[in-house]
């Protein structure tokens, strides 16, 4: 009898096993990849470091507050760092795809779900990582932060609900397109316009009335807004609570589109 | 409802059909009423060109992909019905590696374990004894991506078997791999056939590889089912031998007309490549008919070289039943066009 012969198991796992081991696998990958954090760190240490400084004399006008811009531009690129890396979630895929490794998972005895949420919930735990850098790198410029631990444990939910929600979303995405090209065209088109149409750079009161209307439907602004006044200190409750119901239900529904998604996959193939 | 599987059948396949449709192109019919079945136990061969609807109908029984019409089961299990009672009870190596490159090959086979049930303890058990089998123990912590393509192959295999399925399915597990990873492959599956009584369909366009491994083969054109049943049934069919001439510069209507005045030719087909080209024949006494068929290309003019005549092989029975030979088929699949190749068919007898 060879090892091949022992009786057929007819388990299934749980669904926590499930996601833990999808959650593993991406885990270990990133980890022996860990150039992609370092290159996931290079935009917002550029935006920190040469835009703030560049445009260091805006700090001086009123709507920045009192650490200057340096201090108004940090929980704007923490936000950006995590949209733009969440709009590359879907490049895990597309790879998975190509190389026939989402059939083999697929071929499991496994729920959709978990596939997806196995994946976020790293590509949550990288964020986590770079937006604690992001702080850091925030601090060694010169921002302050007076809401303290708080204030930062805010920032970082804050920040992870907006990260959950560009990561479906860009896995939704893949799993329709298929297409590297496609993904990232369809990122930027989203992606730039919603750094530029909020409050991620410039205060409310300098922007065209247009724009403000826009910034207050835009997710990007609403965790910017969160994490801005929670590093600040300056929270109104009302409004950070209001945002975070609107991001949560966005990350829920850009979760079931991107479980829905697979389907579609399937019916493709 | 599920039904219980009918005695001695693992595979059960009903008038499927998959359509795929995107925008306002053309609908792609992949599959067009296939109706089969497969002998629990057997070692299956789906045999046919690219695009024949081989791994259409594999995804459809691995439940990776829906059917438009028509029914499947496995093991007695609708996969449209009760995927997830099909997906624990089969294996599936697709035609792209199934194993995430940057993880070990131990790593590979633990997750899939784990995904499928096993506990901790159990998979890194199975892991070993599978990569043992295998021959992969000593490669068990290198990085998948720097294996070479024949050990990632068997580590795919050895992926699909985690669960121990009773039906395991391997499309085109050889594509790509050298003669000698061809040959480890074969034995593999071979062992697994003998060894763990699984039924193994196998999809492949290699006729080699459908003539040596299948108990039963079933050959696919254009998402229909050609003709099955054993490899040596199907080429005892075929009554007689074939006769082959290589052919240069020809004209397929001057040889067709040829070989009309040879009596006792049948399945004439004039294969046309640019210069050069193929008669390709059948006939009761091979030996007989050479020397008529010289005489008569001769007397029309026809430029020819090498003539052989042999005992039927599949792509003989393939060129019987599809009406052109299998090499073309699977050039014109590469293609998606004839523009490169002129084939001439005629049919039936000549004489």
């Amino acid at each position: 009898m060879t090892a091949l012969s022992a009786p057929r198991s007819l388990s299934r796992a749980s669904w926590s096993t499930q996601v833990a081991q999808v959650a593993r696998r991406w885990i270990v990958v990133s980890w022996r990849q860990p150039w992609g954090l370092f290159i996931s760190l290079l935009q917002p240490i550029v935006w920190i470091v040469l835009f703030g400084q560049v445009f260091r004399s805006l700090g001086t006008l009123p709507g920045f507050g009192g650490d200057g811009y340096i201090g108004y531009l940090v929980p704007g690129v923490l936000m950006m760092t995590v949209l733009y890396s969440g709009a590359w979630a879907g490049t895990g895929y597309i790879d998975d795809m190509n190389s026939g490794v989402m059939d083999q998972l697929l071929s499991a005895p496994i729920g959709r779900s978990s596939i997806i949420t196995g994946q976020l919930i790293q590509q949550l735990l990288l964020n986590l990582v770079q937006s604690g850098i992001v702080l850091v790198i925030g601090w060694l410029a010169g921002a302050r932060f007076d809401g303290g631990v708080g204030g930062i444990l805010l920032a970082l939910a804050a920040a992870t609900l907006l990260a959950a929600t560009f990561c479906c979303l860009s896995v939704a995405v893949a799993l329709l397109a298929r297409s590297q090209v496609a993904l990232i065209g369809i990122s930027q088109v989203f992606v730039l316009p919603a750094t530029f149409l909020s409050t991620t750079l410039m205060p409310a009161a300098l922007l065209p009335d247009w724009v403000q209307s826009v910034a207050t439907v835009n997710p990007l602004n609403w965790a910017v807004d969160i994490a801005r006044t929670g590093l600040a200190g300056t929270e109104d409750w009302g409004a950070v609570g209001l945002h975070a119901v609107l991001l949560t239900a966005l990350a829920a529904l850009a979760l079931l589109w991107a479980v829905r998604s697979i389907r579609s996959y399937q019916r493709s193939v | 409802m599920p039904s219980s599987p009918s005695p001695g059948l693992a595979i059960e396949v009903d008038a499927l059909t998959k359509t795929y449709k995107a925008g306002r192109k053309p609908p792609v019919h992949a599959l067009r009423g296939l109706t089969f079945s497969v002998a629990a136990g057997a070692v299956f061969g789906m045999l046919g060109p690219n695009g024949a609807g081989k791994s259409t109908t594999t995804k459809i029984l691995t439940t990776l992909s829906r059917p438009t019409s028509g029914e499947a089961r496995v093991l007695g299990l609708s996969v449209a019905r009760d995927a997830a009672g099909v997906r624990r009870r089969v294996g599936y190596v697709s035609q792209g590696t199934s194993t995430d490159p940057l993880l070990t090959p131990t790593e590979n086979l633990v997750m899939a374990a784990r995904l499928r049930g096993a506990t901790t303890t159990d998979s890194r058990t199975r892991a070993a004894a599978l990569l043992g089998e295998f021959g992969l123990a000593d490669a068990s912590a290198r990085p998948v991506g720097k294996l070479s393509g024949g050990m990632r192959r068997r580590l795919d295999v050895a992926a699909a078997l985690t669960h121990r399925p009773q039906v395991l399915f391997l499309d085109e597990p050889t594509t790509g791999l050298d003669p000698e990873a061809r040959a480890a492959m074969w034995a593999e599956i071979r062992r697994l056939s003998a060894e763990e009584a699984l039924t193994v369909v196998l999809t492949t366009h290699y006729m080699e590889e459908a003539d040596r491994l299948a108990d039963e083969l079933m050959i696919v054109d254009r998402g229909q089912k050609v003709v099955a049943g054993s490899s040596a049934d199907l080429k005892a069919a075929l009554n007689g031998d074939t006769l082959r001439v290589q052919l240069f510069e020809p004209r397929a209507d001057v040889v067709r007309a040829a070989a009309a005045t040879v009596p006792g030719l049948r399945d004439v087909v004039v294969e046309v490549n640019g210069t050069t080209g193929e008669l390709v024949t059948r006939s009761d006494d091979a030996s007989a008919a050479v020397g008529s068929v010289i005489a008569a290309l001769d007397a029309a003019g026809v430029a020819f070289g090498a003539v052989a005549a042999s005992r039927p092989t599949l792509d003989d029975v393939y060129l019987h039943y599809v009406g052109h030979t299998f090499g073309s088929a699977s050039a014109e699949a590469a293609t998606s066009s004839r523009t490169d190749a002129v084939l001439e068919h005629a049919q039936g007898e000549a004489a």
